[in-house]
């Protein structure tokens, strides 16, 4: 469904991606890992189309997409679910739900979906009227991936779900991703918590100082105390 | 007390007036955290866009007030294009002074195109010069026009931003510009538009108060600096506190012309701003922090 090949980013002459070449097939979870400033989020922003790749190719479902921007590939269903719950704070929960299908004009299709959101989530339906930046940290989670299946995803870039939540919340993302594979929707899945990664993704690739530096199962991964110690630090 | 009731209806009408101005800068500071100082000449050119149409070509009031309007509203795109997008790679601070240069171009064109006619325009009331008496209190007509005609403007633009998508789209903008790209909402466009909205409540704010002040090509910088004085009492970034900033600096204008002396009440906005910005630095309804990414 997508696949990237030898993929480059540089913020002014600093590269922060160099030679990145991996692929997502649809209806899987793939997993990449890495520490602090290992090109992570800059992988996904420039798959969302938030920034411009240097060079390489990123061809999502046989289309060449470097290069769009983040309206156009909204469009076709490559969504990113931001780190850090970026929620409209100060908006209601239904309000960021129907931000979520700015890119989409029927009424009536809109509702259904914000119907299954609900379903997924019914915490959210509980809260649908209060404002966004009220709601804990796991809802503004549930909240933002549900905003992200509102625009009619395909693929779901998730940047670090897990991350400042409880290990009881943690265990409701997991809960949550494993729902969202089972509907049949591709999710790449950028992590610092191993666990996580090996509780729901088949495939993970590891990101080093910008390059790939360990591809395989995301199961082995967890009991490669190598791969865990050199390119994650613990 | 008859005096203070008078004082006080003239300050509520024309502090009606100043949250209007408030209120278009409320609207594009919000989003793009700049205050457009072009923003007085925007409500001017919203006046002799209606003499042009009202006075000269004869038409009626309300066609008038529209094209106005709708003229301010491409006045806004042009000034987002050529003051903000176009100069925004360059920082904020290139971006204000490019709008006081949008500002001097709109002066310099107002004067080419409406100069020469005697300095000042006068914009013929709308209703019976004659003053409504209510009890005690003597009130222009016209003014009382400008007071409902002010809060059916604010309302409209309180819909307009709870109700419809396009003003939802700008409230996200607002608030969260890296979420509302996430959305797959066109930004840069948000951003036009929303220069664009406050331009033209500028634009209906000087059709409503042209019968009032007389039109000249300066007209836009001293209310400006009275809408700005209660935009920043109101948090800047708050479109009631813009409404409220607005009566309040209303208010108090009258009372110091009226008790202290009439020379008072052009300097009362600069003092409010300067009270403001040091006690209430986040004024009555700003948020601590807000910050854009």
């Amino acid at each position: 469904m997508l696949d990237v090949q030898h993929l480059s980013v540089a913020y002014g002459v600093t590269e922060v991606l160099r030679d990145v070449s991996f692929s997502v097939r649809e209806g899987s979870v793939v997993a990449l890992l890495g520490g602090n400033g290992s090109g992570k989020s800059t992988l996904l922003n420039a798959l969302s189309g938030l920034i411009a790749p240097k060079g390489g190719s990123v061809r999502y479902l046989g289309e060449e997409t470097a290069g769009l921007g983040a309206h156009q590939m909204v469009r076709r269903g490559v969504v990113q679910v931001p780190q850090g719950r970026e929620v409209f704070a100060d908006m209601s929960v239904s309000d960021n739900l129907e931000l979520g299908a700015a890119t989409r004009s029927n009424r009536k299709e809109i509702r259904n979906d914000m119907g299954d959101v609900f379903a997924l989530f019914p915490v959210l339906r509980e809260r649908r009227m209060r404002a966004a930046g009220s709601l804990s940290g796991g809802e503004q989670t549930q909240l933002s991936i549900g905003r992200a299946l509102m625009a009619r995803a395909r693929l779901l870039l998730m940047d670090e779900p897990s991350v400042g939540l409880s290990p009881r919340m943690v265990d409701a993302v997991i809960e949550a991703i494993l729902r969202l594979r089972q509907r049949g929707l591709t999710i790449l899945l950028v992590e610092q918590n191993v666990g996580v990664a090996a509780a729901v993704a088949e495939q993970a690739h590891v990101l080093k100082d910008g390059v790939i530096a360990y591809a395989g199962q995301a199961k082995q991964l967890i009991n490669n105390p190598e791969v865990l110690a050199s390119y994650l630090g613990r | 007390m008859l005096m203070f009731s008078y004082l006080m209806a003239t300050g509520i009408t024309t502090g009606a007036f100043y949250g209007l101005v408030a209120l278009g800068i409320v609207i594009v500071y919000k989003a793009t955290e700049v205050v457009n100082l072009a923003h007085g000449e925007l409500f001017m050119v919203g006046g002799m866009l209606a003499y042009t149409c009202y006075v000269i070509e004869g038409l009626p009031y309300v066609p008038s007030l529209l094209l106005a309007v709708a003229g301010a509203f491409v006045v806004g795109i042009i000034t987002e294009r050529v003051a903000y997008r176009s100069v925004l790679k360059h920082g904020l601070a290139s971006v204000l002074v490019a709008t006081i240069g949008v500002s001097f171009i709109l002066k310099g064109i107002a004067r080419y195109v409406w100069g020469g006619k005697g300095d000042y325009l006068s914009f013929p009331p709308l209703v019976s010069p004659e003053p409504l008496q209510f009890g005690n209190i003597m009130i222009m007509a016209q003014q009382l026009v400008v007071l409902v005609a002010a809060l059916v403007v604010m309302a409209g633009l309180a819909l307009f931003f709870k109700r419809t998508r396009a003003g939802k789209w700008m409230q996200a903008t607002a608030s969260n510009p890296k979420a509302a790209l996430l959305c797959g909402l066109r930004i840069d466009r948000i951003y036009m538009y929303t220069f664009a909205v406050g331009a033209a409540v500028a634009g209906a704010a000087g059709v409503l108060m042209a019968p009032l002040t007389l039109l000249y090509p300066d007209v836009g910088f001293v209310l400006f600096i009275k809408g700005l004085a209660a935009a920043v009492l109101g948090g800047i970034t708050s479109v009631p506190g813009a409404v409220v900033g607005g009566l309040l600096l209303g208010v108090i204008e009258q009372l110091a012309a009226g008790y202290v002396h009439s020379s008072v009440q052009d300097v009362v906005p600069f003092l409010v701003i300067m009270f403001a910005l040091t006690f209430l630095p986040t004024g009555l309804f700003g948020v601590r922090g807000l910050r854009k990414i």
